[in-house]
């Protein structure tokens, strides 16, 4: 027993170690925190979904939630404002299963920029109206007012180096943007 | 946070309580500290030391398991190559202060990131051979997992915790003769910022299990202190 006290002696100096000064970026939170304006479209939306998991993000000073759950056995994550207004709809697929013209296209990029890729994730993006995008989830109905892009997670090498990159693809498979994905340090992992 | 400590302190009376009895059991404060440098885009520089110091041992005599006692200090510096954002390979070299003879150890590893949407595992392949002055080199084969864990979201941001579970095999050879090692640890990352973390926990090491009658646990009380520049 002397050892346990021992080290819970030493382990209680662990707790004033630790400082408030918190950027904070994303936390995890209970559903009862969520506003109502946010839970409603949500209750519309996905009717049968009881495990979600809710997010509280900041960002570049902007607040927003976000939904992490399984729909069709797909994930789906859903970001929305907290005046309940739909940010957009993310679906993680494989990269074989999205749509054909676009898949087409953006291997093609991948060739020509990259002697060497490998797609990480996939996933479609979904922006437009709550009621357009309720319809969408719980009717199966595609407005045309909906716009799709493929956000794509990827490992590219090419003379100028070798990155992770985050590409935004429009519904054709054209380049929006993309951004480099900085890992962040492995030495924990290595030492 | 209180929960973390119950579950530290848990682990560390089940380790007690098992098996200080039968074998040999050896504990004590483990802290360790690492600086990181870039040397360019592709070469990066680690320079590690880490201190065994032993407080309690079993078999130490019949009247005195409780007494400080040194055991060993490592100093260990790593060459590092980014090969792709995922593949890391290193060559090193250590050098060991302990009772005795004082032993050179040259180390080489690969290691291997996998993220995953809400954790990362690290894989890293190991192979080190200790030179002695009487005695044949030591030959060892590791493979370590380890997990890092977010605490608060699904990725750790500069100011929030995480949690960190490890284990690692060792398989060794030196004249003829060869042994299995195993490491687990378990402990409570503090992600001050992506420059400077901070892990306290627990390094539960389990070695001779291929040596007759002489099997022994080590519980480590783990600081580790991990600095880029």
């Amino acid at each position: 027993m002397k050892f346990t006290y021992f080290l819970l002696f030493i382990l209680s100096f662990s707790q004033f170690t630790w400082s408030q000064t918190k950027v904070e970026v994303e936390k995890r939170i209970k559903k009862n925190e969520v506003p109502i304006e946010v839970l409603n479209w949500f209750k519309d939306a996905y009717e049968d979904i009881s495990r979600v998991k809710w997010f509280y993000q900041t960002e570049n000073d902007e607040v927003s939630y976000e939904a992490k759950l399984k729909h069709k056995k797909r994930k789906h994550s859903v970001e929305i404002n907290p005046d309940g207004n739909i940010i957009n709809i993310e679906v993680t697929v494989n990269f074989d299963d999205i749509e054909s013209i676009a898949k087409q296209q953006i291997e093609t990029y991948f060739k020509n920029t990259y002697s060497k890729f490998k797609i990480k994730k996939t996933q479609i993006q979904y922006l437009g109206s709550n009621d357009d995008l309720e319809d969408m989830i719980d009717e199966n109905e595609m407005s045309e007012d909906i716009t799709t892009n493929y956000e794509i997670e990827f490992y590219g090498k090419n003379k100028k180096g070798k990155e992770l990159w985050e590409g935004l693809f429009d519904s054709k498979g054209e380049l929006i943007n993309r951004r480099k994905i900085k890992i962040k340090s492995t030495d924990i992992l290595d030492y | 946070m209180r929960n973390h400590l119950f579950l530290l302190i848990t682990i560390a009376l089940v380790c007690q309580k098992q098996f200080a009895q039968d074998n040999r059991f050896i504990s004590g404060f483990f802290p360790e500290a690492s600086l990181s440098y870039k040397l360019n885009k592709t070469y990066s520089v680690t320079h590690k030391i880490e201190s065994q110091n032993g407080v309690y041992d079993n078999q130490s005599s019949l009247n005195d398991e409780w007494k400080y006692k040194h055991r060993q200090t490592d100093l260990q510096t790593f060459l590092g190559r980014r090969l792709t954002p995922f593949i890391k390979v290193d060559i090193g070299y250590q050098y060991r202060m302990q009772d005795g003879e004082n032993t050179n150890r040259t180390i080489q590893q690969i290691s291997i990131l996998q993220r995953e949407s809400n954790l990362r595992l690290g894989h890293r392949i190991r192979t080190d051979q200790t030179f002695f002055k009487n005695a044949a080199p030591l030959w060892r084969v590791r493979y370590r997992l380890k997990s890092q864990i977010p605490l608060q979201g699904f990725e750790v941001d500069p100011g929030e915790k995480y949690l960190s579970f490890s284990n690692e095999i060792i398989y060794m050879y030196q004249s003829a003769e060869d042994d299995i090692e195993n490491r687990l640890t378990g402990s409570l990352g503090f992600y001050f910022n992506d420059k400077n973390k901070l892990e306290i926990g627990l390094d539960y090491r389990t070695d001779d299990y291929l040596v007759e009658n002489r099997f022994r646990h080590r519980l480590w009380f783990k600081v580790g202190f991990y600095k880029s520049l």
